[in-house]
């Protein structure tokens, strides 16, 4: 999945494909709802998610949460550990998961023996940062409708990039709740929103599956230009 | 200070269309709204659509009638 992963960010020769298949992993299965890494924590180690969805959060005052990423298949969401030592944040399963840890270590050695998976590394934290600044502005100048779709095309891609999505359908495991803690929004307005983005037939949500039958107008709804993720840079 | 409730129809784009403007003193200070059956299990209950000045609140609550809304305005009114 990492190899994967690594290679929809940048081209892996051979040899860094293997250095990747080389390290030390320890496969982990959590719950959903369970923490990975909290706030304040001190990782030795990253965890690379193989199944399941993550996120990112923080809880205000009154039990608030504020979820500041979703995390697929091949995300490593708390790489920042790697260089940042104390966690700003914390890091939760929101569906069972299934988790490969990978010791700082052993990162730290490829990344010195191997500078093109550092770059590629780099890379991704920058497509993290380009991320999070479409979630702002999501967060301050998109309505609820445009958020929600914006938010669905997002994930198509990045599911897609990492072969977990096609035709423009994917499971999307997460709750009502969670995706109104990730745009700011009530759950009332999610639930107002889907309902609307439903009744006129630019999506299907179905036992878990959410299958988008308008893709067009879904990515005109939500202002989506993918150019953010650059996944498309092995094809341009 | 006493709360003034007055029904009138809102456009949220959805089928919750009932709605209740409260003034405090004559002032606009929230708009409540009841649940449709779209919510399933949260119907009936009344959401904060829109607080202003005191009552504004970005974690949107809900509650399970109009009394309980009210007590929970006031509360933000009185200062606490």
């Amino acid at each position: 999945m990492l190899v994967r992963k690594l290679g929809s960010i940048a081209r892996l020769s051979d040899e860094e494909r293997r250095a990747v298949m080389r390290l030390p992993m320890t496969i982990r299965p959590l719950p959903g709802g369970h923490d990975i890494v909290c706030e304040h924590d001190r990782p030795m180690q990253c965890c690379l998610i193989l199944d399941g969805w993550a996120s990112r959060y923080q809880l205000l005052a009154e039990g608030r949460r504020q979820i500041f990423s979703f995390h697929v298949p091949g995300d490593i969401p708390d790489l920042q550990s790697l260089h940042l030592r104390v966690m700003d944040h914390s890091l939760c399963a929101l569906t069972p998961v299934t988790l490969a840890f990978v010791p700082h270590e052993a990162i730290r050695d490829l990344t010195t023996g191997y500078p093109g998976i550092a770059a590629t590394l780099w890379r991704d934290t920058l497509v993290d940062g380009a991320i999070f600044r479409e979630w702002m502005v999501g967060m301050g100048r998109r309505s609820a409708y445009q958020a929600v779709a914006h938010l669905f095309c997002e994930m198509y891609v990045k599911l897609e990039a990492v072969g977990l999505a096609e035709n423009h359908r994917y499971r999307l495991p997460v709750m009502q709740v969670d995706i109104a803690d990730a745009l700011g929004l009530s759950n009332v307005h999610i639930n107002r929103v889907l309902r609307q983005l439903r009744e006129e037939n630019l999506l299907a949500l179905r036992n878990g599956w959410l299958n988008i039958s308008n893709w067009p107008e879904l990515a005109k709804i939500g202002e989506f230009d993918p150019l953010y993720l650059h996944v498309d840079r092995l094809t341009a | 200070m006493s709360l003034h409730l007055q029904p009138v129809p809102i456009a949220t784009g959805s089928r919750d269309a009932e709605s209740r403007l409260v003034s405090a003193d004559g002032f606009l200070v929230a708009v409540l709204v009841r649940l449709s059956e779209d919510h399933g299990v949260d119907e009936g209950r009344w959401f904060l659509e829109a607080g202003f000045g005191r009552v504004d609140d970005q974690g949107q609550p809900t509650f399970a009638d109009l009394d309980e809304a009210q007590a929970w305005i006031q509360h933000r009114l009185d200062g606490q």
